[in-house]
Parts: C-alpha cells; sequence; structure tokens
C-alpha cells in the first residue's frame, strides 16, 4: 500500500508520520536526534512504520475477532513485548561496541565490572518493558544511559575501577551504538519473537501479524523539515520550513487555531496563522537555550529525574521559588544549590517552569498576541506543569481562550510535513504512477 | 613523610598541617600542605574528585577522609582547614576564604612570577590581577552566560565521544579550525552536531571551540587589566590545546601577557585556601603571645585546629 511521509528533524528527536492515501494517519515514530541524521531519519521512519503496522494488525484483528476489545490488550502486550526485543537487540550492540573499545590496555577487573553492569541491565530488561512498567525515556540513550550510571556507581564503590573510567566508556560507546543502523525496525522478526512469549495468543492475532509483516509499505512521497532539514538526504522541493509545517499541522489537528506557539528542543517558536493554515508571522528565540525544552531537559538530567517526571512533580508545588538564573546551565547549578539549602524539589521545578513560559509570552506578544483559538504544541506541551503556567499567564494578559493541545503534538511539524508530501504526491497525480520508492530497502537493511 | 609525628599543638616556630578543599561545581580538590612558616611550604598530598552528579557535601567528606588517611593523618593533626569555592557547606572547616583570594595565592605559590591569573572553572571564568604578595588588585568574572565555560567544552566533548584528557592533544592536530561563535553552552552540542555531519574533524572542531574561548578569555584579561606572567589555573588548565589558543590569541592582540600553567593549577583554590588557612593560625598564634597567655602558644592555638 501507498503512503506519505513527513519527517521532523529536531535537534533533540526526530519525528516521522506516516499517512495512508486517504490521508489518515497510519503511524507516529520518534527517535531522539544523535550527529549522523540519515540515521536519526532512518530510525524515526521505521519506528513510524512499526507504528503503522500496528495500527493494521488492530485493524485485521477488530474485522476477524468479535472480541476486539481482548484483542486490543493482547495488542498492548505485543506491543511492549516488542518494545522489550528492541532494547534487547540495541543491548546486545551496546556490549559488543564497549567490550571493543575496551581491547587493548585496559584492566582485566574494568572488563569483568563492565560485564557485570552489561549482565545486569540484560536481567532487568523484562521487568523493564512489562505492562504496567514506568520507564525513564522511550530512548535507548536516556533508558540505558540513566539505568547504567546507576550499576556503575553501585559497581564503582566496591571495586577498584573507577567511576569515571566507567561513564567515560559509556559516553563514547553509546555514540558509536546510536549512529550506526539497528535492527530495531524489523517489525517482522522481533513481533515473531514477541509473540512467542504470550502465553495464549490466539490465533488470529499470530495471523494477523504474519500477514502485515508481509504487506509492502510504499513510500510514495516523503517531505522533511526541522532544525536539520538541510541535511536531510531529500531533493530540494521535498524540504519545507519548520514554521510552515507547524502551522499546517497545527491547523490540520485544531482547524480553528490562529496562534500556535511551540515549544521544541532547542527553539520556541510563535506562530500566527490564518484559517487556511498558512503562516501570517512568526517570532523564534535567539541562540540561548533559556526558554526551551532543552532547558527542561538539563534540568531533569540534573535531578536524575525522567524528562516526563518534572511536570507532574512541579505540579505539587505550592510554594514555587523565583529562579533568578537566565542561562540553562547556571538554572541547573543555582538548583542544585537551593536544593542543598533545603528548598523543596517540586517548589524549585515550578519556579524554573514559570520561567520558561514567562519567555515563550513574551515572544507571543512579538509575533502579534494570542488570538483565539490558541494551540500549544512541541514537547513541552506535554508537561502539565508548563500548561499549567501558561494557562494562567494567558488569561491574565489576554483573557479567556480556547486552549488546544493534542496527546500527539510533538509530531505537528512531522504532521504538517507529511501533509506537504501527500499535497505533492497528489499534484504529481500519482496514484501508481511507479515513482514510489519501496520501504523494503530501509527495513532489509537493518534485518541483517 | 613523618606527619604521624604531629601531636594536635602547633607551636608558631615549628611546621604546621594545613588543610584547604575546594568545592568546585564539577570536582572537589584537596591539598594537603605542610607550612614551614618562613614563607616556604611543602605540598603533602593533592586530589581531585569530580562530583558528576553525586551530593558534593558526601564527596568532599568521603575524598577528605581518603586524603587524610593516605597521608597518615588525623583531623586534630590539622592547623587549619580552609575552604573555598563553594566549601561553606563543609561543615568540618575551620574557615572559608573566598575564591578571589585562594586562587591568587595558590597561583603564586605555584608560580611566584605570576601577576595575573585566569582561573577557568567549569561554570565561571576569573581573571585576577595581584601584586609579588598575592594581593588581589582587580578581576574580572562572567556571569549570566554559560557559553565558552568548562560546561560548555565538556558538553561537546561528550558530544564528540572524547575524554577531556584528549581535548587538549586533539586540538593541536588541527589543520583548519572550524570558526564558531560563542554560543549557548547547550544549544552548541547541536551545532557540534551540525559541525560533524558536515564532516568538518573532530581536531578541527576543538580547535575553533577553543579559539572562540581564547578570544573570550583575552576579552576578560585585557579588561581586567592583566599583564606579564599569567597563570592559568582551574579545570581547564590541563588543556593544552586551549593553553596554545590563548597564547596564540595574546600574540595576535599584542597583548602584554604570556599564558603559563602549572602541573598542580587545578589545586590553585585548594593550596591557597591552605596557606591563607596557616597564615591566620600564625596572625593569631603571635597575638596571642603579644596579649600574654604566655604560657600556652600551644594551647591557644590548638583551638584552631579543633
Amino acid at each position: 500500500m501507498k503512503c506519505c511521509v513527513g519527517i521532523d528533524l529536531g535537534s533533540t528527536t526526530t519525528k516521522a508520520v506516516i499517512l495512508a492515501e486517504s490521508g489518515a494517519i497510519l503511524g507516529r515514530g520518534i527517535t531522539n536526534s544523535r550527529s549522523n541524521y540519515k540515521i536519526a531519519c532512518d530510525v524515526a521512519l521505521s519506528e513510524g512504520l512499526i507504528g503503522a503496522r500496528f495500527a493494521l494488525v488492530a485493524s485485521a484483528l477488530e474485522g476477524s475477532d468479535p472480541a476486539a476489545g481482548s484483542g486490543r490488550a493482547l495488542l498492548a502486550e505485543l506491543e511492549h513485548g516488542l518494545r522489550e526485543q528492541q532494547y534487547r537487540s540495541q543491548l546486545r550492540v551496546l556490549s559488543e561496541v564497549m567490550h571493543r573499545f575496551m581491547a587493548e590496555g585496559d584492566s582485566d577487573a574494568l572488563r569483568e565490572v563492565v560485564g557485570e553492569i552489561l549482565a545486569a541491565m540484560e536481567r532487568g530488561a523484562a521487568e523493564l518493558f512489562r505492562s504496567g512498567a514506568s520507564r525513564k525515556s522511550d530512548f535507548f540513550r536516556d533508558l540505558a544511559g540513566s539505568i547504567y550510571l546507576r550499576l556503575a556507581e553501585e559497581a564503582a564503590k566496591t571495586s577498584p575501577v573507577g567511576f569515571d573510567r566507567l561513564v567515560g566508556l559509556f559516553d563514547k560507546a553509546i555514540l558509536d551504538v546510536e549512529n550506526r543502523p539497528t535492527d530495531a525496525g524489523n517489525f517482522g522478526r522481533h513481533a515473531r519473537a514477541a509473540l512467542s512469549r504470550l502465553p495464549e495468543a490466539p490465533a488470529a492475532l499470530t495471523r494477523a501479524v504474519e500477514e502485515v509483516a508481509e504487506v509492502t509499505l510504499d513510500l510514495a512521497c516523503t517531505v522533511g523539515t526541522g532544525y536539520g532539514r538541510a541535511t536531510l538526504p531529500f531533493p530540494k522541493e521535498q524540504i519545507r520550513s519548520e514554521i510552515l509545517c507547524h502551522g499546517l499541522g497545527a491547523h490540520a489537528m485544531f482547524p480553528g487555531t490562529r496562534t500556535v506557539l511551540d515549544i521544541g528542543g532547542q527553539d520556541t517558536k510563535a506562530i500566527q496563522v490564518d484559517a487556511e493554515g498558512i503562516v501570517i508571522s512568526f517570532q523564534m528565540n535567539d541562540r540561548c537555550a533559556a526558554g526551551c525544552g532543552r532547558y527542561l531537559g538539563y534540568i531533569a538530567d540534573e535531578m536524575n529525574l525522567g524528562v516526563q517526571e518534572l511536570g507532574p512533580m512541579a505540579c505539587r508545588s505550592s510554594r514555587p521559588v523565583r529562579i533568578n538564573s537566565t542561562c540553562t546551565v547556571f538554572a541547573g547549578a543555582e538548583l542544585r544549590e537551593r536544593l542543598s539549602l533545603g528548598e523543596k524539589r517540586e517548589d524549585i521545578l515550578a519556579g524554573l517552569h514559570r520561567a520558561i513560559i514567562l519567555r515563550a509570552l513574551s515572544l507571543l506578544a512579538r509575533s502579534g498576541g494570542v488570538s483565539d483559538e490558541f494551540t500549544f504544541t512541541g514537547g513541552v506541551a506535554k508537561n502539565p506543569a508548563a500548561v499549567r503556567a501558561l494557562r494562567g499567564l494567558i488569561i491574565d494578559n489576554y483573557g479567556e481562550m480556547t486552549l488546544n493541545i493534542s496527546p500527539d503534538s510533538i509530531y505537528t511539524g512531522a504532521l504538517g510535513a507529511a501533509l506537504f508530501a501527500r499535497r505533492e504526491w497528489l499534484r504529481r497525480g500519482s496514484p501508481g504512477s511507479g515513482e514510489a520508492t519501496s520501504d523494503r530497502g530501509a527495513e532489509g537493511g537493518r534485518a541483517a | 613523610m613523618s606527619a604521624g609525628a604531629r601531636q594536635g599543638s602547633h607551636p608558631v616556630s615549628s611546621a604546621l598541617c594545613v588543610a584547604g578543599i575546594d568545592v568546585g561545581s564539577s570536582a572537589v580538590k584537596v591539598a594537603l600542605l605542610e607550612d614551614t612558616g618562613e614563607g616556604a611550604a611543602r605540598v603533602l598530598l593533592t586530589r581531585c574528585e569530580r562530583i558528576r552528579r553525586r551530593d558534593c557535601q558526601k564527596v568532599a567528606d568521603d575524598l577528605f577522609g581518603d586524603c587524610l588517611s593516605q597521608a597518615g593523618l588525623a583531623r586534630e593533626d590539622l592547623a587549619y582547614i580552609a575552604t573555598t569555592g563553594e566549601g561553606e557547606m563543609v561543615p568540618f572547616r575551620t574557615g572559608h576564604f573566598y575564591g578571589m583570594t585562594t586562587h591568587a595565592r595558590g597561583g603564586l605559590f605555584l608560580d611566584p612570577e605570576a601577576r595575573s591569573i585566569l582561573d577557568i572553572g567549569a561554570l565561571h571564568t576569573r581573571g585576577i590581577v595581584m601584586d609579588h604578595r598575592a594581593r588581589v588588585l582587580g578581576y574580572r568574572m562572567t556571569s549570566q552566560c554559560a557559553s565558552g565555560s568548562g560546561q560548555f567544552l565538556e558538553n561537546i566533548s561528550r558530544y564528540l565521544g572524547i575524554t577531556l584528557d584528549e581535548i587538549g592533544p586533539l586540538s593541536k592536530q588541527a589543520t583548519k579550525p572550524e570558526t564558531c561563535s560563542s554560543i549557548c553552552a547547550v544549544l552548541a552540542e547541536t551545532d557540534v552536531i551540525n559541525m560533524v555531519s558536515r564532516g568538518v574533524s573532530t581536531p578541527n572542531i576543538i580547535k575553533g571551540i577553543h579559539e572562540s574561548m581564547a578570544g573570550r578569555y583575552l576579552r576578560l584579561l585585557v579588561s581586567s587589566s592583566a599583564r606579564g606572567v599569567t597563570l592559568v589555573t582551574g579545570g581547564l588548565a590541563a588543556d593544552i590545546g586551549l593553553l596554545a589558543a590563548l597564547q596564540e590569541a595574546a600574540e595576535a592582540e599584542k597583548a602584554p601577557i604570556q599564558i603559563r600553567a602549572h602541573r598542580d593549577s587545578v589545586f590553585a583554590g585548594a593550596l591557597g585556601a591552605s596557606l591563607w588557612g596557616a597564615y591566620r593560625v600564625r596572625k593569631l598564634a603571635a597575638r596571642r603571645m603579644v596579649f600574654g597567655q604566655g604560657d600556652g602558644t600551644t594551647t591557644a592555638v590548638a583551638g584552631a585546629g579543633a
């Protein structure tokens, strides 16, 4: 079947949205961006295709299984299983790379400690991905990194190997692990492995998985956007500015929207759009990370929390503190200092969230204010404390208005790009013109 | 060393054992020193431990304990435990000294010809001008933004997958440094990712960053009226690539500055703190003698070390 793809290569995460011929969203994929854009792009795409295949399995089940409800639960189980398989395959690569980096001049003690840490990570994999388990991040780098760091700190206490050496080795290895194509995108293999671990998988599910694994997804047209768009391996006409894509994506999600605020990893954008989703004016932040998502990521690292844990924690604050540092790095230091003075984590976090939103508000004002309906997108829109601070400040400054937030808001730019891709494909007038390339190549490359 | 022989009493005329603890934002540095009172001092031991997001008070506690046992000393053997930097949180300190004065004192100790100090830490950079007795004549400090700080370099090296010790030698291999504007320490990561993806080599990226940092530091030094031998202290003094870039920048700008570093530069704050501690002990003891607690220089000064 044919599909159109939008890829948003952001500074922190790379997103892909897959549209069916009808224009309906078939799948979404996300990964962390890394120094190799091509691979970030491939991984996001293969994740999106996995999402698309899950959607296809779900609709096959709905058609065949009268008890679709239990099918959905099974499908969720299957997805957990598949994530676990992906994680395990990444762990194997990590282990191989770390052992390669230790090849010469390193002590047996180091090799032993690293081996033990990796074995412990392997043992913990099933627990990490059982249904209902909470994970700090869905990206291998963050997830494996935080577990490795914790294990390394413990190991360093009782072994002659220094913590610094252990961490340095991981930092070095993870780059290599990230920047090589993995087989994480192989739906058929991982889904079959996951299926075999489901105790009583009904025949219908097994059949649906087998059928869907064989479906060919033809990428009819792909459009790229985002921070890294200029380096995407696409022809120029398949590149769109992120402002245009965010405007169009937000319009597709909420047709009534007139103002869009996007707080992404490294930039904050305030965009005004017309009734067609066309951009009228916009403002972006300057070369400083204060007020972006990265600010929160940095703070989360400082507190040794996952970035999605920050918002809920900040929401528990009753007395937000005033954060004085504008610089992200300095705010991190201020945070440490305030913690050591005994201030509560939730109060400090609430202050940090407010600081970010205040910066966004000044951008909004410069772009032409806030009009009904107002849409908040980007990774930070998922953060309840940021939303709460924004809602309060908007009402104070502009009065009551509709505030739209989609749970999939992080995909807004990629959705806009996918919509442009679909327009391009329709313009070529070419359902079946033979220009499409198969995704088999992309997936097959990882299957080795 | 016969450190164990010390009895917890510190007559003014004999040698004193003192400690300096410099708690920075990324590492804790400890120096143990024997001060002979004749303007001379002998370093017994120095140790540095990176904090790496751990509780820095605990890191300081543990490291200090390790240092004492390594030197065969007990806390009572020390006439003074001086802290500097963020060291005010160390509960067992005798006294705390301001970073500006400790870096000046420690810098002069390491290099008696030094008349200015460039202290490059993880977050802040200080340019200090002093006289031949480590009296601070003027200083300048960065603030508000961590671009071009030690943290900036650390973030970047992590992205490039190189350790901090590899940075300097790599920088020296550069053939065509990639110009890098002095940018946000956090956003620089993506700039570097961009450079990597454009195929710029690691040495050229590093050297470009060193040049941008050097330009920034030189402006700081010039604006604090530094001249003559400038000793680089703090964690980044070990980065030979940065030092080379600094010297090149000073020459290009015709600034009357000679850049130097010392093997123990990272301990300048801790050394300076311990030296000021010893100075204070002697001052106090001398004053008590004058004011007639004649029988007991020992008891009088032991109080400072307790």
